[in-house]
């Protein structure tokens, strides 16, 4: 018999279902339509009988396309709806999102797992595709036929249901109780015992989340436009047509993933504590090759829009992009990462599926070049040496060759499972990429300078050496005065880059400057190239010269022979109140805050100036952690205090974890969680020390009120009015001593923020003295944290160069955009 | 031949180096036993001891952590790591060290552990920690 569950919603995900069923067949037969309407065109296509029959294929294909897009918002709307109103039931809902979550956090929890970045990257090609269909003119049948294909791959994605006893796909609609076996989905009210629920990631708790998820994977989707416009060009024989209406693409596809995976890096440095922007982790390798490669092959694009030379290097890096990008979206979600990276998603069963996904566009593009080439324009002329088109090509192989590197040890894993080795990623990952990496980017920046200065076809050598050798020696003396600076002369290496990226920078700059005059043509390129010369120069000064403030320089630890062999010591223990020198700065804990689930640890910073002793700065950070008692873990998340110099990135690495209940057991008095208690003799207007401040006895108060005591007339009550002063905090206590029918009693108070119990015990009316016992909790038992900071210098140039390349990215689309209108 | 050819050439040579010594950077996965016999830095896959003890005391040291872990072949050994402990660690399922043998201590620089996490009940979690590194100006 079936149960019938009770205060369900079935219909939003009955609905939603519906969507995912139709986004599916409808993306299947917009790529047939498509299809026959391109091969339909082929036959004749300027008039007759397959005119019209393509025309009509084309139409199908259109409504296809919209019906598309509308089950796309539809299954959109759906799932929002589903976690907007915490519909439990729903596994999606409960596993990424819970009550407390703001409004802006559902968001980010929309796209936290699998099925709903694949709903994100599945709109974003439908939106898309609707520019394709506006303004594609004669490359609408085939581009949209190669999108489309793409489309019902990912539609294939979400679909969840089963075909000859294996699930396809993964469903965000699937509902709880059929996600996860318990007992007590057997009930029928079962949904009133699932209050709340797991909750979105702390880490993705942060506004990066929000807009970093979107921002990439339009990057993503955008990146198939380009490939389509390759794969239409050969199979349409427009060899040479094809790639005018996808450079503007291909630009626009490198701007909004340059900027997705710099959001991303935004978000690792204000969030993760990892201590860094980036870490070479797989899922950040994984973004970025495909970027790389592309840019190699805008470059290369242009090279032979403008000479006819390097055809098949265009059109393979165009291709291998995307296919690299379905190959990131293998690596990261198919769980084949597993023990090598941070941020990998593991396998929803989508393993082979993936595969097929990446496979078909490697075999789509492997069939289009080997059934065109014989007819591909490849130039036999060889080259000049001094012309731009050479230096353009050589350079997008550098790039590409980078990228090799990154792949090879990226895909590790991969190679482990398909030949069975057991190989490790080598120990020291950061050490290892940049080791291979800095050269590369020499070779890459130095291209970028002085390709600039020749020009397409042939440049006359002595002009051209000419007007490089002012930013080539000026280059050497900036440098010197960076390096110094910035304190990068540990390595030559590092210097050697830089000199690159100055270099680069001061050419690009004379080509912006001309620019300026009047020469518009280049101004993109030369902004986009300082910008990257920039990020190479912020990049390599932050992580080569980052200083782990936090030294511990007590000097205490376990055993000199660790001592010997593990220095610098990178954490240091902060006290509730008491400054610590770190650096330049005095560190304080000050307490801290919960605020929902986040605790906020209130650290202080002063620079105080050795000669005067005055303060010259100061400010609180407040890194976070998350509580969890109960899993007895944290999860910290940074505070950064931003200078336009440098950075001070503080975090927590370990805190006293906080019990949930602190219930007093029996047997065990109050006093046993303080140090011996001091006995003092005072009178009103005393002062007392203590460890962490003074107390000071203001008055007596004759008419002390105890909670359900009556006061009889024979009775003394007197409460001892105190003033507890630590640092700048005071407190009030009021410890009162009461004579009943001739016995003392007296009856303490805690001061709890100060640590402190203090008692009223005795009254010495002969020597005019009144008794006073101050209990002080034990310095261990003070609060503390571990504090680990970092201090990036010049990070800004890091940030402003990645702001800067992309605004050059922008600046080329509205060149090449124009170039497609004027001809 | 074309200019480019030959380019293409040296290229793709110097990519077929720039794999083969990617993987002459590559570590290798071993055993404790493993561990003892080499000097270079491996990765060790294990479980935590969980009955016995780890020993971290902020107030004394924020930089010293050290627990036992079982390797897959079920040898124990005392693990130190320098830096403070990776929160959630009592609950890790599996533990992947990077590091190497001081006498009868194993180093690690780094670990990576996997959890079961809270946030994704059916998903596993990975999470990663450095030590600081080891300074050999």
């Amino acid at each position: 018999m079936d149960i019938q569950f009770v205060g369900e919603h079935l219909l939003p995900g009955r609905l939603g279902q519906f969507f995912i069923i139709l986004s599916f067949s409808s993306a299947l037969l917009a790529t047939l339509s498509y299809y026959f309407a391109t091969v339909n065109n082929l036959k004749s296509p300027l008039s007759g009988e397959f005119a019209t029959l393509s025309a009509s294929w084309k139409r199908i294909g259109r409504i296809a396309y919209m019906l598309n897009l509308v089950a796309i918002v539809g299954i959109g709307s759906c799932l929002f709806y589903i976690i907007y109103n915490h519909l439990f039931e729903y596994h999606y809902a409960w596993a990424h999102s819970s009550k407390t979550l703001p409004v802006y956090y559902i968001i980010s929890s929309f796209w936290e797992g699998q099925e709903g970045s694949f709903w994100l990257w599945t709109f974003w090609q439908g939106v898309l595709g609707f520019v394709i269909l506006k303004r594609g003119k004669s490359w609408e049948n085939s581009v949209m036929t190669t999108l489309m294909l793409s489309q019902t791959f990912l539609a294939s994605m979400l679909l969840g249901v089963e075909v000859f006893g294996t699930r396809v796909g993964s469903s965000p609609f699937i509902l709880l109780r059929n996600a996860i076996e318990a007992p007590i989905f057997a009930r029928p009210d079962y949904l009133s015992l699932v209050a709340d629920g797991n909750g979105l990631n702390p880490l993705l708790q942060n506004y990066w989340m929000v807009i970093h998820p979107p921002t990439l994977f339009m990057g993503f989707a955008s990146m198939i436009i380009p490939f389509a416009y390759a794969i239409g060009g050969l199979w349409e024989r427009r060899y040479t047509e094809w790639i005018k209406p996808a450079l503007p693409w291909a630009l626009y596809a490198v701007m909004v993933l340059g900027t997705g995976i710099i959001m991303g890096s935004f978000w690792a440095y204000e969030a993760l504590n990892f201590g860094g922007f980036w870490a070479w982790d797989p899922v950040e390798n994984a973004s970025v090759i495909p970027w790389l490669t592309l840019i190699a092959g805008v470059h290369v694009l242009i090279a032979y829009k403008n000479s006819g030379h390097s055809y098949f290097t265009a059109t393979f890096l165009v291709f291998i992009s995307f296919i690299l990008v379905l190959y990131a979206s293998f690596l990261t979600r198919s769980g084949i990462l597993g023990e090598t990276s941070v941020h990998a998603f593991t396998d929803l069963g989508m393993f082979w599926h993936l595969i097929l996904y990446t496979l078909t566009f490697v075999a789509l593009g492997v069939f289009m070049m080997v059934s065109r080439w014989k007819e591909m324009p490849i130039t036999k002329k060889d080259e000049e040496t001094y012309s731009r088109e050479f230096w353009l090509f050589i350079g997008s192989l550098v790039l590409t060759i980078a990228c090799v590197q990154i792949l090879a040890t990226t895909s590790v894993p991969v190679f482990n499972a398909i030949f069975g080795t057991k190989i490790a990623p080598p120990p020291n990952v950061i050490e290892h990429y940049n080791k291979w990496q800095v050269p590369f980017f020499v070779i890459i920046a130095i291209i970028s300078a002085f390709s600039q200065f020749l020009k397409y076809k042939k440049t006359d050598s002595r002009k051209f050496f000419i007007s490089l050798s002012v930013s080539l020696v000026a280059a050497i003396f900036i440098t010197a005065a960076v390096v110094y600076i910035t304190g990068v002369y540990t390595n030559a290496m590092y210097m050697v880059l830089t000199y690159a990226a100055v270099f680069s920078i001061l050419a690009n700059g004379r080509i912006l400057g001309d620019a300026l005059k009047g020469k518009w043509k280049l101004a993109g390129s030369a902004v986009a190239h300082i910008g990257f010369a920039l990020l190479l120069v912020g990049a390599l000064v932050a992580a080569a010269t980052q200083k782990t403030v936090s030294v511990n320089t007590t000097g205490i630890g376990f055993g000199d022979e660790f001592a010997k062999s593990n220095d610098p010591k990178e954490n240091i223990i902060l006290y509730k109140d008491e400054p610590v020198k770190m650096n330049r700065y005095m560190v304080t804990y000050k307490g801290d805050s919960t605020e929902g689930p986040n605790t906020y640890y209130r650290v202080n910073y002063k620079v105080i100036d050795e000669k005067t002793g005055k303060v010259k700065e100061n400010f609180d950070l407040f890194p976070n952690a998350q509580q969890n008692a109960k899993m007895k873990q944290i999860i910290a998340s940074p505070d950064t205090r931003h200078y336009l110099f440098n950075d001070i990135y503080t975090h927590v690495s370990s805190v006293p974890l906080k019990e949930e209940t602190h219930t007093p057991h029996e047997g065990h008095s109050d006093e046993e969680n303080y140090e011996k208690p001091l006995t003092h003799e005072v009178n009103v207007g005393d002062t007392i020390r203590y460890r962490q401040g003074f107390i000071v006895v203001k008055s007596l108060n004759r008419s002390a009120q105890i909670q359900n005591i009556p006061v009889a007339s024979g009775d003394i009550a007197l409460g001892m009015t105190l003033e507890v002063n630590e640092g700048d905090k005071k407190f009030t206590a009021e410890p009162i001593y009461l004579l009943k029918s001739g016995t003392p009693y007296d009856f303490g108070k805690n001061v709890e923020e100060a640590g402190l119990k203090v008692r009223f015990t005795n009254i010495y009316p002969d020597k005019d003295k009144l008794e006073l016992m101050v209990y002080q909790k034990p310095k261990a038992e003070k609060d503390w944290i571990v504090l680990k900071a970092i201090e990036f210098p010049f990070i800004n140039l890091f940030w402003g160069g990645t702001i800067i390349m992309v605004i050059g990215f922008l600046l080329s689309i509205f060149r090449r955009n124009k170039e497609i209108k004027t001809s | 031949m074309k200019k480019s050819s030959i380019v293409g050439i040296i290229i793709i040579a110097i990519a077929i180096c720039v794999i083969i010594s990617t993987y002459a950077d590559s570590s290798t996965y071993g055993t404790f036993t493993d561990a003892k016999t080499t000097d270079t830095e491996l990765h060790v896959v294990g479980q935590l001891n969980k009955k016995k003890e780890l020993v971290y005391n902020p107030q004394q040291d924020a930089n010293y952590f050290a627990f036992y872990m079982k390797d897959n072949k079920g040898l124990e050994c005392k693990v130190v790591f320098n830096g403070s402990k990776p929160q959630d660690f009592e609950r890790s399922e599996q533990i992947v060290l990077t590091g190497k043998m001081v006498g009868n201590e194993f180093h690690a620089s780094k670990i990576l552990m996997k959890c079961p996490s809270k946030y994704t009940k059916d998903q596993i979690e990975v999470k990663e920690v450095s030590a600081a590194p080891v300074q050999t100006s």
